[in-house]
């Protein structure tokens, strides 16, 4: 096994290539899921409660009425009619939100066009929302009134729509709130990872064995070249599996439990060793046709990071351009990718969405056979010659 | 111990080996002289099966040689021209690694790495990369690498290209000493003198051919020179250089640059007899040498070109 702890020996030199992408990884991989466990405002809905004032110059029925409905939502503090002083409790936040009914309000506003003067903190996302409630209740009283309602029983029936509630059930297709799968995120950037280390690391070794003097010198020895190849061939594999134990483990330490009971786990799995197969080919390829160490930084670079901008790796698919998912296409990375949302989206697949995760399975192995068909094509020519 | 037989390598149009013929004997240091293109480094290319070739046979051990011949491989050491080791790999490490493609044995392995490393001096330099050697250091870890499993048959393919002249003499004083233990040596240079220095027989060859073969003393009774004659002497004129053409056993001369050359067959009394004449016609003259014919006049005589040519 002389040509399989040589193998290794030259790994054990590149080393911290592996421990620097690993590091990255596990860098991208804990601030996404710092920020996926923050965010939970997409997940959630909690109705929001403001510190509102309302200043009735009005006195009306309508004001009076408006006053009560928003009162449903929001706690009304009392402020003084006074500009400066307005402008003083919405500074520091003492109110959010301040209406001011004005007098002859149920004519100029409710019969006529004008609008309800309002200040509130500018750029706040919960004004609107009240923006929204006084246009709710207007539109709703003026409809009524319309109607032939009388303005008291319209204002009743609005205050008393406002206390129906409805319960609403999301289905949780992904067993993550509706949103893609923790691990998932994870597995995005996975690629990316799994191509730099292996091919950086596999191309320097593929260099150093593909030296000519080297490869006569070990053609003179007494160790046959199919079993020589054939150590190459392990070393190749302990390698890809070294590499993707790695980032499993990473998932493991960072999702632990949430990976482990994830129903897609497996495929999870199976995807990324994949890509890990798909990888390897790459590095075989790349090492047969760049001969120049200098070299190999610079197409790795173009490689693993073109194709990861280009398959969705760091940029969602779903916002990319049809051109530019049209080029991704001919890229296994891209199908790793399809198989990657496929399972952070579900949780169980129907009978079409099980044919795409086998076919993105498929086609990242044929991608797999032509890389290494290609390199072993290019060796056997350079043989002849 | 090595038996080649009307070797014929062609590449394209190109004859690089045209009936090559080779004996070599066990125990032998063997020179194969030739100048750049001559055919050497593909002679060895056939003899290792690293090339295949049109026509002709190889037998090493007694056995014919083909590239699965591992079991005549294990016997051969090899010493490329280039230096060929890994550069990531320590001395050390190379060493070992390039014995353990013929030793499985580890306890066997770690001396006959001590030994090679001890052979080739490089005691103070085990942990260091081949990018931090020097030249000299670097082609004495590519012999190591090629001797470490003390090999019967070790094939040297101009193993002291680009090498300090120091380093060049602990090389050649190695590969005496490897001989000395048994190892038979085929050994390829153009420079004449290593060759003259350590082969206990030599094969000329150029365009694919052998042209001579024997020890340095059969090579050069092979050939007319028996003795050059050089001598500093100003503005001689034709009449002059005729006469000297005309004394005894002179067969060829020059004289360029106030430098008289004279080619002389073997025989006694040559520089007497020309200073003499020198002396009789009052022609001054500067310093005198006489020179025995070297492996370069061989060739020169045999294939009509220098050897560096």
């Amino acid at each position: 096994m002389t040509v399989f702890k040589g193998f290794l020996t030259i790994t054990k030199r590149n080393l911290h290539i592996v421990l620097l992408y690993a590091g990255i990884f596990l860098s991208i991989s804990i601030m996404v899921q710092k920020s996926v466990g923050k965010d939970d405002s997409q997940a959630n809905f909690e109705q929001t409660s403001l510190d509102i004032a309302v200043i009735d110059r009005d006195g009306g029925e309508l004001a009076r009425g408006l006053a009560s409905y928003l009162e449903q939502y929001h706690t009304l503090k009392d402020v003084p009619d006074d500009p400066s002083i307005i402008q003083d409790r919405l500074f520091y936040r003492e109110v959010y939100y301040v209406v001011t009914i004005p007098e002859d309000f149920e004519e100029r506003c409710l019969n006529g066009e004008e609008q309800l003067p309002v200040t509130k903190v500018p750029g706040s996302t919960s004004g609107y929302y009240v923006d929204q409630q006084i246009d709710t209740f207007l539109n709703d009283v003026r409809i009524m009134t319309a109607s032939g309602f009388t303005l008291e029983e319209a204002i009743d029936s609005v205050q008393k729509n406002g206390e129906v509630t409805t319960d609403v059930t999301l289905l949780d297709k992904s067993r993550y709130g509706g949103e893609q799968s923790y691990p998932s995120f994870m597995y995005q950037y996975m690629p990316y990872i799994i191509l730099s280390i292996l091919c950086y690391a596999l191309s320097y070794i593929m260099i150093a064995f593909h030296n000519p003097d080297v490869k006569k010198r070990m053609s003179c020895s007494a160790i046959p070249i199919r079993s020589q190849n054939m150590q190459l061939v392990l070393g190749f594999a302990v390698i890809g599996m070294f590499v993707w134990i790695i980032c499993t483990l990473m998932v493991l330490v960072i999702f632990g439990k949430d990976f482990l009971q994830d129903p897609n786990m497996v495929y999870y799995l199976l995807n990324s060793f994949i890509m890990t197969l798909v990888s390897l080919s790459l590095a075989f390829l790349i090492g047969m046709l760049v001969h120049r160490e200098d070299l190999i930084s610079a197409v790795v670079n173009v490689v693993s990071l073109g194709m990861s901008f280009l398959c969705g790796v760091f940029v969602e698919l779903e916002i990319m351009s049809k051109g530019v998912k049209r080029v991704a296409r001919f890229l296994p990375v891209y199908w790793y990718e399809i198989v990657n949302d496929l399972l952070g989206n579900h949780s169980s697949f129907s009978a079409s969405q099980r044919a795409t995760l086998f076919t993105g399975y498929g086609l990242q192995l044929m991608f797999a056979a032509a890389f290494l068909g290609i390199a072993l094509v290019i060796g056997r020519n350079r043989r002849q010659a | 111990m090595i038996h080649i037989e009307n070797l014929v390598k062609r590449y394209g149009d190109l004859v690089a080996l045209d009936h090559l013929n080779l004996d070599i004997q066990e125990g032998e240091v063997f020179g194969l002289l030739g100048p750049n293109g001559s055919g050497k480094t593909t002679a060895i290319g056939c003899l290792l099966a690293l090339l295949k070739y049109d026509k002709g046979t190889i037998t090493i051990f007694g056995k014919e040689m083909r590239p699965d011949s591992y079991d005549i491989k294990k016997d051969i050491g090899v010493v490329m021209q280039n230096v060929a080791v890994f550069e990531q790999m320590t001395v050390w490490e190379n060493i070992d690694y390039f014995c353990g493609l013929y030793i499985k044995d580890k306890a066997l392995r770690k001396k006959l790495v001590e030994d090679a490393i001890a052979f080739t001096d490089l005691e103070d330099f085990t942990k260091m990369r081949p990018k931090k050697l020097s030249g000299g250091l670097l082609r004495r870890l590519n012999i190591a690498c090629g001797i470490v499993h003390k090999p019967k048959l070790i094939i040297m393919d101009e193993p002291t290209v680009a090498v300090d002249p120091q380093s060049r003499n602990k090389i050649l004083e190695g590969i005496l000493e490897l001989n000395r233990q048994g190892s038979t040596i085929i050994y390829t240079s153009h420079y004449m003198e290593e060759v003259e220095q350590i082969c206990s027989r030599i094969a000329i060859i150029d365009h694919g051919r052998v042209l001579a073969i024997g020890t340095t003393e059969e090579l050069k009774k092979m050939i007319k020179t028996g003795e050059t004659i050089t001598i500093e002497a100003i503005a001689l004129d034709a009449g002059t250089l005729a006469d000297i053409r005309e004394l005894p056993h002179v067969f060829d001369l020059t004289y360029e640059e106030q430098v008289l050359k004279i080619r002389l067959s073997g025989a006694k009394h040559n520089l007497v007899r020309i200073l003499n004449y020198l002396q009789e016609h009052d022609i001054t003259f500067g310093r005198v040498f006489s020179e025995l014919p070297t492996l370069n006049d061989v060739f020169l005589e045999i294939t009509g070109k220098e050897l560096r040519d």
